[in-house]
């Protein structure tokens, strides 16, 4: 037997309006629901932006989304094949070192306005003669040290040790109205 | 009377303008066919349907070059980043028709300049508001736009979101738009449209993304599709045999279409490159030739029916994307007439094509060092260590693959010895000029498990480059006669921008350092250079306004050099980007 929903034709005027109110109470709950859920979603989002804004604008402009991607999971491209930051094992020191004296025999650069000058031996106690073909690249943009700190804070808090990027890491990376992270919401 | 014939006077007049007007605004079908009869205008994004680029005018010359300096400039804006670039670039050839200027940025937005006066004036600028995110992330390349195209009263382009817009060419305003891309797939767009009868062909990027390559074409009376053509077959489809797996590659198979093509109205066949195969480093996940990867083809327009191609590096193992321009010229081989396709891969090989038939006439190697295969067979066109009893081809053993991902020192490296840049021939000399880069590097393959799909928007290359070496350039000339490299002067820096031969017999070229430079086209000897103060990776072009011809070039730096290559090029690191359009005249 098929079953429909229906105002009952004998309903009084005040039955259909208490039905009517009961429903409209309950869309609003909904809505309110959804607005707070929302709304922690996006305050999440933002606590965590805020955070790690700074690193996170240091992580766009030296290219490191470049060959590490958004997410960090690395792979291959024009950039080399490069590590994956989540699966990462290097503490806060191991990250500064790589990004401030890039990786030697790979295409990780070096981005310490510092490194390898003269000669200095403040990275991998070698110097840019010693480490001959070796030696990483250079970066198109260097960093300052706070720079590096607030990259490797970043990395360290928002990349490093999680699994498959999600919906909520797309709208912290890229916003809540990115059309990518619309795609990961469906 | 005199009063009556005054008015007549005036309104004859006025009439005359207007229909000046009317006409010198509509881009009819019979001028683009005939637009080399226009020296003074620039109507394609090749200038001409064959892809020639060679400007028939002759006051900037080996005797008056001394004299050129700058005439005016413009800055064209459009230099913000968006996804994982930075900054956009310039890479367009701006058109030129009857003194007025359409001007493209890698975002899409179109600028009419009127240039009637000898100076730039600024007529409307059309925003198509690219969202920037979602196309710049999945840009291989760079944040670029190859040019615009002209049609009646409309100036077509494309977005790198996937668009072709319809804009009328008085007001700046959109008459249409049409999605064509999708971004959800890694498709962008950054070629220019190819205008063939009442139809803009159109290409798409995203051959490191894992898409599946089309050629499309809108009908521009309705901005309505008229038909698309797979550059990757599908099962049963004429090519699909050379698709040897078992898990569906072709469905992500590459052959992206991102540099416009050529047309010849005699045989009406459209002529387009077809770039490499996907993933870019992992054959092994593709086994086969993988048509029509890596190809010249030949389509009917009307129907898109690809009716025959050429393969120059079948199961590509180093991104030797196929994709660069056709020039068409009719000379002389060996004595004989024949009507070529000209084409420098690459691999490092200038392919000369019977363009009525795809029959291979000759492969000369145009680079300083070539070491991927021993070298072209004389009479197939194909690489001599190609085997076709091999489903995975080795070449000379350089190539990475599953089992050694480490290539061997490989040259020309993955940008090729040619990449996009395009080509110009002189067909008064019948010599060709190649914007050369002269480079080696090594490959990482990774493999690509074959029950694995891609996923959507991440690159899907399997393995990534190193760069162990500097990459320089040249500017090398070849005589089309036969095949041989004429002259070559070396640069310090790789050639990212193109080509443009004049009748004055001389070739200018941009080096991506800003240096702007014309050469003798007798001998390449350098004899003038204007430093822009920014890197350039856009071609040459040239067009004349009443009696004084200009040289015209966009600067700004951006494309792929900045971003994967900078640490290979030094002294380019601190090279700005900008966005500037130079244009030069006698004084």
């Amino acid at each position: 037997m098929e079953m429909r929903f229906q105002f009952s034709p004998r309903s009084s005027r005040d039955e259909r309006t208490n039905r009517y109110q009961a429903v409209n109470r309950l869309i609003s709950a909904i809505r309110a629901s959804l607005f707070i859920v929302g709304a922690f979603m996006i305050s999440f989002a933002n606590a965590a932006d805020s955070e790690f804004k700074a690193g996170k604008a240091v992580y766009k402009k030296a290219n490191c989304m470049g060959c590490h991607k958004w997410h960090g999971k690395g792979g291959g491209g024009y950039g080399g094949v490069a590590a994956s930051l989540r699966e990462s094992p290097l503490d806060d020191e191991g990250l500064a070192l790589v990004i401030g004296c890039g990786r030697p025999g790979t295409g990780m650069p070096y981005h310490d306005r510092k490194a390898y000058r003269g000669e200095s031996r403040e990275c991998y106690a070698s110097t840019r003669e010693e480490l001959g073909d070796a030696l990483p690249p250079r970066a198109r943009y260097l960093l300052r040290a706070s720079e590096i700190e607030d990259v490797v804070a970043y990395v360290s808090h928002q990349i490093q040790g999680k699994g498959e990027p999600d919906y909520s890491d797309c709208i912290a990376f890229w916003g809540t109205t990115a059309k990518r992270c619309q795609m990961m919401a469906k | 009377m005199r009063n009556l014939d005054s008015t007549k006077a005036v309104i004859a007049a006025i009439v005359a303008a207007a229909t000046f007007v009317t006409s010198a605004a509509e881009t009819s079908d019979q001028r683009l066919l005939n637009a080399h009869a226009e020296p003074h205008n620039w109507i394609h994004h090749h200038r001409t349907y064959d892809a020639q680029r060679f400007a028939n005018l002759t006051q900037i010359n080996r005797s008056t070059i001394k004299q050129l300096k700058v005439a005016w400039t413009y800055a064209l804006g459009g230099t913000m980043g968006g996804g994982i670039w930075p900054i956009a670039g310039l890479e367009a050839t701006p058109l030129v028709e009857d003194g007025f200027m359409y001007a493209i940025d890698g975002w899409g937005v179109v600028t009419k300049i009127d240039v009637r006066e000898g100076r730039a004036k600024f007529v409307w600028r059309m925003d198509p508001a690219t969202d920037k995110d979602w196309a710049g992330e999945i840009a291989c390349c760079g944040v670029d736009n190859k040019g615009v195209a002209l049609w009646g009263n409309a100036v077509l382009s494309h977005t790198l979101d996937g668009r072709l817009i319809a804009t009328n060419k008085i007001d700046g305003e959109i008459v249409w738009e049409a999605q064509l891309a999708d971004p959800a797939v890694g498709e962008t767009i950054t070629v220019a449209p190819l205008i063939v009868k009442d139809m803009a062909i159109s290409g798409v990027s995203g051959g490191e993304f894992g898409i599946r390559g089309w050629l499309e074409a809108t009908d521009l009376n309705t901005g309505k599709r008229r038909w698309r053509r797979h550059t990757i077959p599908a099962p049963g489809e004429p090519g699909s045999e050379t698709w040897q797996d078992d898990h569906d590659a072709y469905k992500t198979g590459g052959g992206a279409t991102w540099i416009t093509g050529s047309y010849d109205s005699r045989l009406d066949l459209i002529f387009w490159g077809v770039g490499n195969p996907s993933p870019d480093w992992d054959r092994e996940y593709r086994p086969g030739d993988n048509l029509y990867s890596n190809s010249a083809i030949a389509l009917d327009p009307n129907s898109g029916e690809i009716k025959f191609h050429f393969q120059y590096t079948p199961n590509d193992p180093f991104d030797y994307d196929g994709v660069n321009e056709l020039v068409l010229a009719d000379t002389e081989v060996n004595g004989s007439p024949v009507s070529l396709m000209l084409h420098a891969d690459r691999n490092g090989f200038l392919y000369a094509i019977d363009r009525s038939n795809a029959s291979f006439v000759y492969a000369s190697s145009f680079v300083k060092r070539l070491n991927w295969t021993a070298g072209i067979h004389p009479t197939t066109g194909r690489p001599i260590d190609y085997d076709p009893e091999s489903e995975v081809q080795n070449y000379a053993g350089v190539a990475s693959s599953r089992s050694k991902p480490k290539s061997g020192f490989l040259c020309p490296g993955v940008m090729g010895g040619k990449n996009w840049a395009p080509m110009s021939y002189h067909p008064n000399r019948s010599m060709l000029y190649i914007p050369v880069i002269e480079s080696c590097n090594e490959i990482t393959t990774t493999i690509s498990p074959d029950d694995e799909k891609p996923i959507p928007r991440e690159w899907f290359t399997s393995g990534g480059m190193k760069q162990t070496e500097r990459i320089t350039g040249s500017l090398t000339a070849v005589d089309v006669k036969t095949g041989k490299v004429a002259y070559k002067v070396e640069s310090e820096w790789p050639l990212l921008g193109g080509v443009l031969a004049t009748a004055g017999d001389l070739v200018f070229a941009g080096l991506p350092n800003g240096d702007l430079v014309a050469f003798d086209a007798e001998n390449l000897k350098e004899l003038w250079r204007f430093p822009t103060g920014s890197g350039i990776n856009a071609p040459v072009m040239s067009y004349a306004v009443e009696d004084t011809q200009y040289v015209a070039i966009a600067v700004g730096f951006g494309g792929t050099l900045p971003k994967w290559w900078i640490d290979a090029t030094p002294g380019l690191e601190n090279t700005n980007p900008s966005s500037m359009i130079f244009a030069f005249a006698i004084h």
